[in-house]
């Protein structure tokens, strides 16, 4: 019962919230109310059930790492809805948000816990159509630009993820996912599957080269709505993943590898990419980019050989915890500089601090943890160049740092307000604060034998507390920031003039390589784009090709109604021999 | 004359008496003429469901009148048959209803509705019929019937139309007629499910049965709107809507699937076609027209020509899954039959909606009705999503079933043509769907033509409502027992004896 009321809350506040002037009033409280069976799935194990009605045939279970991600989703919903309520309490197109709000939630919801292909693949679809109407709200030109980039990208991925579907479940005899993958590792065709997955989930993920609608319609959202894309919707197609990725059960070097380059190519490069935009919001975007790289890289791993599934897929899970709420906390905190002012601000900067300190891994958090987990699988491998990894993960730090301090000092070039207040939506930002993944609690999601085969006797506390390790998370930050203030102190022009109003590179950025390679060809194609025109806009082009071929032969004697009654006829006529005759040539 | 055989015949007159009465009446008598035509209507659909409920009880069902020796008229009840009468009459109901309403004051109902009822009489007893002969005659009988409703209005442009789809439907119907006078000669008289007849003459008399095959199939293809034999559809979207609706996305074309679906399970059998190498045409001829009516479509300005061609191409969905062998292409095939029949009549009866309402017929027209008729663009919505293949949308589900079966069968070009045509479908129906919810209308655009408590007339807004509903309910409970998919799944189980 539970598992179906993770789905019909949602879907009931979505309409409660749009239809019904009350149900407007307290979104904030409805949206809660129905993200707590989730939360509930997340924190609790229920044990699976099978409704053969559904669809075509539903399972929903979890396994522990979409657990985590369950939490995770819920947590964010939960706290983004609370936070929208409020947010949004001017806005005349709120009960147009609510409704693509809850629907979205609801697919993004049941797209976790469903366990076979085809509920996932509804659910999936549910969400990512859902939050168009999120992307689109503001309805500005940037907005619909981004919308329509969105929409794009989405159908392309849905078309990818589902001939995946289509060959898997074809290889495996079942939609169960627990079939999938293992028939995937002996199917002939597995890594072609494992790529089509990878291109039409990664269109989710924002992988390179699929990633540039992204920075256009996060950041386009109302604050709410992109604290979930960026926080947890990202983290659907890293499940889609998961669930193709025969992780341990094969070596398939050359994905692994490409998985794993183009993971640090992203990593790396959004970082650059986003440390040149004006948009706070941009910039984030960005970020999720890059932390979203680190991820698909370990999962790169684990199609190498002698990867431990049961640590992998767990770890990369907690590690989307963390970033999945530290990134919402960011994006919500978007919204507070204008509002907040006097005493409250001592609060909001602790809070962003914090988050921010959780994604770059820094000493006491969540981050660290989790890094530190994935770290332990670069010493379990015995690949050739994992050093140059362990080297990358570092340096990755390091931008991430740079890349969110350029997150901080945008934001602290924002005007406060005079008097001292605090808007109402800070109390679900300072929830999300307290529920986040940056404090210690992380490790305590995880199954108590895999704590010890990573930590072994000593436990949690020993670690964190282990001056090494905390030395090791911290010199990357204070490198990075040591040379922020040098850099600020020495030359702070060159800082100032860093573009303030339009950003160096836009917002999109491979977008307009397209654009513009297409630019460059835009005489050709506009050329065969108006031939096509010609031949397909005319009426039936088919019969207007014999009609031409008939007009040479004849002469025009006959009135023209009789003609062209007899045109029709010997069209018809001809049309059959055609076919008819086809027919044979076909065989 | 038994009870079972006396049900099928009244499953027939219950449209037929109707239509010939109402032809009686005068043009005033429009209560009693929608009271005579609602009556025939519920006890169609009941009666369809009392056979239904017997059939599954294993009660028999056949009627069997001698015309000449060898020549019989035959009545009888398979699953598929049972499928496709459940369509027709479910759907004839919510029509007539949707009829009465939009025709409400219009001239020459009588003409009108006298014909509908005979049509349906036709596609019922195209889907009942339990031989070739008895088949083509109604299926001649529906290209009859379906011309008055063609040329309803009688303007110019409709008279036009309707030679146009004369041309090509008797010219279908001649090409039949051949084809199954042939096979009369070569195979004696052959009732559905004789399939051994066939596969005993494959091997000496392969030619003849190729070319017989194909002339059949050539006829067929007319009404199932296959390239280049499709011309008459898009014309033919002059007519009334509910006409549009029920004949062109349910009756008569699907006469045409049906036709093909019969002659390859039923006539030839799955396992001659394949021996005599007939499907791979087939198979081509679909792909190619599933693409083609797609691009034509994603050309098209006005509303309802758009959604002719959409049909064109969706209707080639049924064509390629029995072109296809596998229990899954199958089981897609069918499927299609019934979920092509629910989503593409509930966006006419949107398109519908929206021209008597607003009297907007072009695609631009349409910016910002989502919020003035949102009941109406909310079935329009769940349906366009059904046709790219969206679930939980009936349409998933055959796709589903469709490429599956495609990547069973090998033909992994089946699968690029269904993918292609989604992402078309998604090119043409989202721009639509885009409009109505996140355009704003210009006001001085907005005269509404009707005022009333709801967004439309009920009478229109309530069949809209309904199909949307079984669209979406056809996709969500697709796993239960007696969703269009398991009756299809069972068809194809029966035509697979040899699979587990």
């Amino acid at each position: 019962m539970i598992w179906m009321l993770a789905i019909i809350l949602p879907l009931l506040a979505a309409l409660l919230t749009s239809r019904y002037p009350a149900g407007r009033r307290n979104a904030g409280p409805i949206f809660v109310f129905a993200s707590l069976p989730a939360i509930g799935l997340g924190l609790v194990e229920v044990s699976g059930i099978t409704l053969d009605w559904f669809i075509l045939g539903t399972h929903f279970s979890l396994d522990t790492p979409r657990r985590i991600i369950l939490l995770l989703t819920g947590i964010l919903w939960a706290s983004s809805g609370l936070f929208s309520g409020s947010y949004l309490k001017d806005d005349k197109r709120r009960g147009t948000f609510n409704f693509y709000f809850g629907a979205a939630m609801a697919g993004n919801f049941g797209l976790l816990i469903a366990a076979d292909a085809a509920a996932f693949y509804t659910f999936f679809a549910l969400m990512t159509f859902a939050s168009y109407g999120l992307v689109i709200h503001s309805q500005t030109p940037a907005a619909r630009k981004a919308a329509k980039m969105y929409l794009v990208m989405a159908i392309i991925g849905e078309l990818f993820i589902i001939s995946a579907l289509f060959l898997a479940v074809q290889s495996a005899g079942s939609t169960l996912f627990v079939d999938i993958s293992p028939a995937l590792a002996n199917a002939a065709n597995g890594p072609f599957i494992f790529l089509l997955g990878l291109i039409g989930f990664g269109v989710k993920v924002g992988a390179i080269p699929l990633y540039f609608w992204l920075p256009l319609a996060h950041p386009a959202a109302p604050v709410p709505a992109s604290a979930v894309l960026s926080g947890a919707m990202i983290k659907a197609g890293l499940v889609g993943w998961m669930h193709l990725a025969p992780v341990g059960l094969v070596a398939w070097p050359s994905l692994g590898l490409m998985m794993v380059s183009l993971g640090f190519m992203s990593a790396l490069g959004a970082v650059i990419i986003g440390l040149l935009q004006v948009d706070p919001k941009t910039n984030l975007a960005y970020s999720s980019i890059s932390q979203m790289g680190l991820m698909t890289a370990f999962l790169g791993l684990g199609l190498y050989e002698g990867i431990p599934t049961s640590l992998l897929l767990p770890a990369i899970a907690l590690y989307a915890f963390n970033h999945g709420t530290a990134k919402a906390l960011l994006f919500l905190g978007t919204a507070l500089p204008t509002r907040v002012g006097g005493y409250w601000r001592i609060l909001m900067w602790l809070g962003l601090g914090l988050a921010v300190l959780a994604i770059v891994g820094g000493p006491l958090t969540g981050g660290l943890w989790t890094k530190y987990l994935l770290k332990t699988f670069l010493g379990k491998t015995n690949l050739p160049g994992i050093d140059v990894f362990a080297y990358l993960l570092t340096l990755s730090a390091i931008t991430t740092t740079l890349l969110l301090s350029r997150f901080l000092h945008l934001l602290r070039q924002i005007e406060p307000p005079k008097e001292s207040k605090a808007p109402p939506f800070i109390l679900p930002w300072v929830f999300l604060l307290l529920a986040g993944g940056w404090w210690t609690m992380s490790p305590t999601l995880l199954p108590e034998g895999l704590m010890n085969q990573i930590l072994g006797e000593k436990g949690m506390m020993a670690f964190f507390w282990n001056p090494l390790t905390i030395w090791s998370a911290l010199w990357p930050i204070i490198l990075t920031a040591g040379a922020l203030v040098v850099v600020f102190t020495l030359k702070s022009t060159f800082l100032n003039q860093w573009i303030k109003e339009k950003p160096l590179i836009p917002p999109g950025d491979f977008l307009y390589v397209i654009l513009w390679t297409g630019n460059l060809f835009e005489k050709q194609i506009q050329k065969g784009i108006a031939f096509m025109q010609s031949f397909v806009e005319s009426r039936h082009s088919a019969e207007k090709i014999i009609y031409k071929f008939i007009d040479n032969k004849k002469t025009i004697q006959i009135s023209t109604q009789a003609e062209a009654l007899l045109r029709r006829w010997e069209v018809v006529g001809i049309s059959f021999i055609i076919f008819f005759l086809a027919l044979f040539f076909l065989i | 004359m038994e009870t079972n055989s006396l049900l099928l015949i009244l499953i027939l007159i219950s449209s037929l008496i109707p239509g010939i009465l109402i032809l009686l009446f005068e043009e005033e008598q429009a209560f009693l003429r929608s009271f005579l035509n609602l009556f025939g209507a519920f006890a169609k659909v009941t009666l369809v469901g009392w056979v239904f409920v017997g059939y599954q009880q294993g009660e028999n069902y056949t009627f069997i009148y001698g015309l000449a020796p060898d020549l019989t008229f035959a009545l009888r009840i398979d699953q598929l048959g049972l499928l496709f009468a459940a369509l027709s009459s479910v759907l004839w109901l919510v029509t007539t209803l949707y009829a009465i309403g939009y025709l409400k004051g219009g001239k020459h109902q009588r003409r009108f509705f006298a014909f509908f009822s005979l049509c349906v009489t036709a596609s019922t007893g195209i889907a009942l019929s339990g031989n070739v002969i008895t088949f083509f005659v109604f299926y001649e009988f529906l290209t009859l019937s379906t011309y008055p409703l063609v040329v309803h209005r009688g303007d110019d442009k409709a008279v036009e139309a309707g030679r146009t789809y004369l041309w090509y439907t008797i010219g279908g119907g001649t090409v039949l007629f051949l084809g199954v006078v042939a096979l009369f000669v070569l195979a004696g008289p052959i009732y559905f499910g004789q399939t051994e007849i066939i596969a005993g003459l494959a091997s000496e008399k392969s030619l003849q049965l190729t070319v017989i095959f194909f002339l059949m199939l050539s006829g067929l293809a007319v009404k199932a709107a296959i390239f280049p034999l499709h011309g008459w559809l898009p014309i033919s979207m002059v007519a009334p809507a509910p006409v549009s609706a029920l004949l062109h996305a349910v009756a008569v074309v699907k006469a045409g699937a049906f036709g093909i679906a019969r002659l390859v399970y039923d006539v030839y059998g799955i396992s001659t076609a394949e021996e005599l190498k007939l499907l791979t045409p087939l198979a081509i001829f679909a792909g190619f027209t599933i693409i083609y009516g797609s691009v034509k479509a994603y050309y098209q300005e006005d509303f309802k020509k758009l959604l002719a061609y959409s049909t064109v191409s969706q209707l080639s969905y049924i064509a390629l899954g029995v072109a296809i062998t596998g229990l899954l292409s199958t089981t897609g095939a069918v499927v299609h039959l019934v979920h092509q029949g629910i989503m593409k009549i509930t966006m006419f009866f949107a398109a519908g909606n929206v021209a008597e309402t607003y009297g907007y017929y072009r695609i631009s027209q349409l910016n910002g009705l989502g919020r003035r008729m949102p009941l109406t663009m909310g079935a329009f919505t769940i349906a366009a999503f059904g046709m790219i293949g969206l679930p939980p949308i009936a349409g998933f589900v055959s796709k589903w079933y469709l490429g599956l079966g495609a990547v069973e069968a090998g033909s992994y070009w089946v699968v690029l043509v269904l993918l292609a045509s989604s992402a078309l479908n998604a090119a043409y129906f989202l721009p639509i769907v885009y409009r109505a919810w996140f355009c704003e209308a210009e006001q001085n655009d907005v005269h509404q033509k009707h005022a009333g408590p709801f967004e439309a007339k009920a009478l229109l807004l309530i069949p809209v409502v309904l199909t949307g509903m079984f669209s979406l309910a056809a996709g969500l409970f697709a796993g239960s027992s007696y969703s269009p998919l398991s009756i299809a799944r069972e068809i194809a189980e029966k035509l697979y004896p040899y699979l587990p």
